[in-house]
């Protein structure tokens, strides 16, 4: 396995210092991030690897403004969430945020074409001209063919091409992915994160995967190794994990 | 957003057929069931409806309603006063009686006896099926609505055991006097399920039992010009007895019944029932359509659609199911109304009944889509990372 060799920009994209959260309270409260620093650059893609509930997803729900953190500052692109109201908040991730789901979260009643413009139609655009952007995005990951099809007739890799089109058809800056590869087997993994990489270079975005695939890290610019709510390891030197490495932390 | 709230609704087509059937058997339990109560309410003032011409009815201080209350006759002498009062154009007699009448098989039957002036027969049936209103004026002549002729005073054919319907030519014999049928009428339902027979004033002075007091109401109409409200209470101060209008008759009418009569709870519970498991129905499969497409709203939610527009997706549900369901429902309604029109089950549908049901029928679909929009509102977008 290899490590990505990708010079990244200065730019940075992501930027957290002491980042602390809890769930509960009172007796019940229980920290699920202990401080996090992370700096994320712009095109870069990084993957966050740990065992379940070393707080991975809650790290992500953070920078994609979904959460609040209870301490320390987090910058997405210069910007803190947390100082912006619940509706700019919304609006700011709308246009500047794509999204890869692990259990892809298509609408089931729309078509392929539909579920790929749905981020344009929560920006406003009208929906012949959202749909037709759409079915180009579509195109550029392979599915020109299929983008009247409906979820439930498309294979769950395609499923997830349709969502990667999803993510990347409003040119968001930056793309958080939970786990896109968990759902498929080796080989449609492999190609799913191939053509989500290749579309996120070549636009010049930044990736935030997480994920527990040992098979994609080849994938990462950068891997950060997470456990108990702290980031334990970092560099590219992580993506040379065994596969007895991965097997820890896929049952973590 | 707003399309593909619409594909997100109308796509499950089983759920969506679900909350419109919810929806449209709220609205025809809701409008069928209030129409029904509308109709049995309206023969509350059916009868006086049907004497149709006279302005204003004066009658006894009691009187609360025609027919159902007992009759407080009064003496004949007050007819005379009542002409005597200005602005009065003409008054006529007018006699109304349950009074027994025994048939030809020996059967006695209660009957509604409707005495008439006997010059005008002013206050007779509007239509008449067989024979004409001025027979009446024949030697001892009685007209019998429809619906009395085929059933209370129909016979039983001793040898095929058919009913015979009453017929003219027939006889009846009332309080020991003949009397012969020379019509059939229509008459419109009542509350008063006993045949009505039509006589003359006169006529049904002698049927009656003797009494000292026979005069049921005065049928007047007012001069050319002249204000009604002024009049009844002119002739009311002259008289001490009660005048109203035809409106206001049927007013208090309704009024009476409305207060003394079970009618109004027991089909407000229906109504209510109706609303209730319309409300019950639509409202948990809508929740449920809600509940089941979290995951996508919580996906939206993350993708950046803000509450409003999540407000905006499920109103624009809501007001769809609601209205096709309402159609439907109010459709229904009307062609139940069509099948049972001309037969004796109570039934009208005004525009304002539909303007309620529709108000109804709206406020199920804003409860609903307030559940379900207090659940989206709710729901954290994280959810969606949580596979």
């Amino acid at each position: 396995m290899t490590t990505a060799t990708r010079s990244v920009t200065d730019t940075q994209a992501v930027r957290l210092r002491g980042v602390t959260k809890f769930y509960g309270s009172g007796a019940n409260r229980v920290p699920a991030l202990r401080g996090v620093d992370l700096e994320v650059a712009a095109g870069e893609v990084l993957m966050l690897v740990g065992p379940s509930g070393c707080g991975k997803t809650t790290l992500i729900s953070i920078i994609a403004g979904i959460l609040d953190r209870d301490e320390g500052e987090c910058l997405v692109f210069g910007a803190d969430f947390s100082t912006l109201s619940q509706h700019e908040r919304t609006a700011r991730r709308g246009r500047e945020l794509g999204f890869v789901f692990q259990a892809f979260n298509l609408l089931p009643t729309l078509t392929a074409a539909e579920n790929a413009a749905v981020p344009l139609l929560i920006n406003g655009v009208e929906f012949a001209a959202a749909v037709k952007r759409g079915a180009l995005m579509l195109d550029r990951v392979g599915l020109g063919e299929r983008t009247g099809a409906l979820p439930a007739e498309l294979s769950g890799g395609q499923q997830q091409r349709v969502a990667i089109a999803r993510a990347l058809v409003h040119a968001p800056k930056l793309i958080v992915c939970d786990e896109p590869t968990s759902a498929l087997d080796h080989q449609t993994g492999q190609s799913v994160m191939e053509l989500l990489r290749d579309l996120a270079r070549s636009d010049g975005r930044t990736l935030i995967i997480v994920t527990h695939d040992a098979r994609i890290f080849s994938y990462a610019d950068r891997i950060v190794r997470m456990d108990d709510g702290r980031v334990v390891g970092e560099g590219a030197e992580s993506a040379e994990i065994t596969g007895e490495k991965s097997q820890e932390l896929d049952h973590g | 957003m707003n399309r593909i709230a619409l594909k997100m609704l109308m796509g499950d087509r089983a759920k969506f057929l679900g909350i419109v059937l919810g929806l449209t058997f709220a609205a025809l339990l809701i409008t069928q069931q209030a129409s029904i109560f509308v109709g049995l309410m309206t023969r509350a003032y059916t009868a006086i409806n049907d004497v149709g011409l006279p302005d204003i009815w004066v009658m006894d201080a009691n009187v609360r309603t025609i027919d159902l209350d007992g009759v407080k006759p009064m003496p004949d002498t007050m007819l005379s006063r009542v002409r005597s009062v200005e602005g009065v154009q003409w008054a006529v007699p007018h006699y109304r009686a349950l009074l027994n009448t025994r048939l030809d098989s020996g059967r006695v039957q209660g009957c509604l006896v409707i005495g008439l002036d006997d010059a005008s027969l002013i206050g007779g049936p509007a239509i008449m099926v067989q024979g004409t209103l001025a027979d009446l004026k024949r030697e001892d002549s009685v007209i019998v609505d429809e619906v009395g002729a085929h059933r209370q005073f129909a016979r039983t054919d001793p040898m095929t055991g058919a009913k015979i319907p009453l017929k003219v030519g027939d006889n009846l014999e009332l309080n020991d006097h003949r009397a012969v049928v020379v019509g059939i009428c229509q008459a419109s339902r009542s509350f008063i399920f006993a045949p009505q027979v039509y006589t003359t004033y006169s006529r049904a002075l002698r049927y009656a039992p003797t009494s000292r007091k026979m005069l049921s109401y005065v049928l007047v109409s007012a001069k050319p010009g002249e204000d009604r409200n002024a009049l009844c209470v002119r002739i009311a101060s002259r008289t001490g007895l009660i005048a109203r209008t035809q409106a206001q008759f049927r007013e208090a009418s309704y009024h009476y019944f409305f207060t003394n009569t079970g009618i109004p709870i027991n089909f407000g519970i229906s109504v209510l029932l109706g609303f209730l498991v319309g409300t019950a129905i639509a409202g948990q499969t809508f929740f449920n359509f809600t509940h089941d497409n979290l995951k996508q709203f919580g996906a939206l939610k993350a993708m950046g659609a803000t509450n409003g527009m999540l407000l905006r997706m499920i109103l624009m549900q809501a007001a769809l199911v609601g209205f096709i369901g309402y159609g439907l429902g109010v459709g229904l309604a009307a062609l139940f109304g069509l099948a049972v029109q001309g037969t004796e089950l109570a039934f009208r549908m005004p525009w304002q009944l539909l303007f309620i049901s529709a108000v109804a029928v709206a406020g199920i679909c804003m409860l609903s889509a307030a559940l379900a929009i207090r659940t989206v509102f709710k729901l954290e977008p994280a959810i969606v990372f949580k596979g």
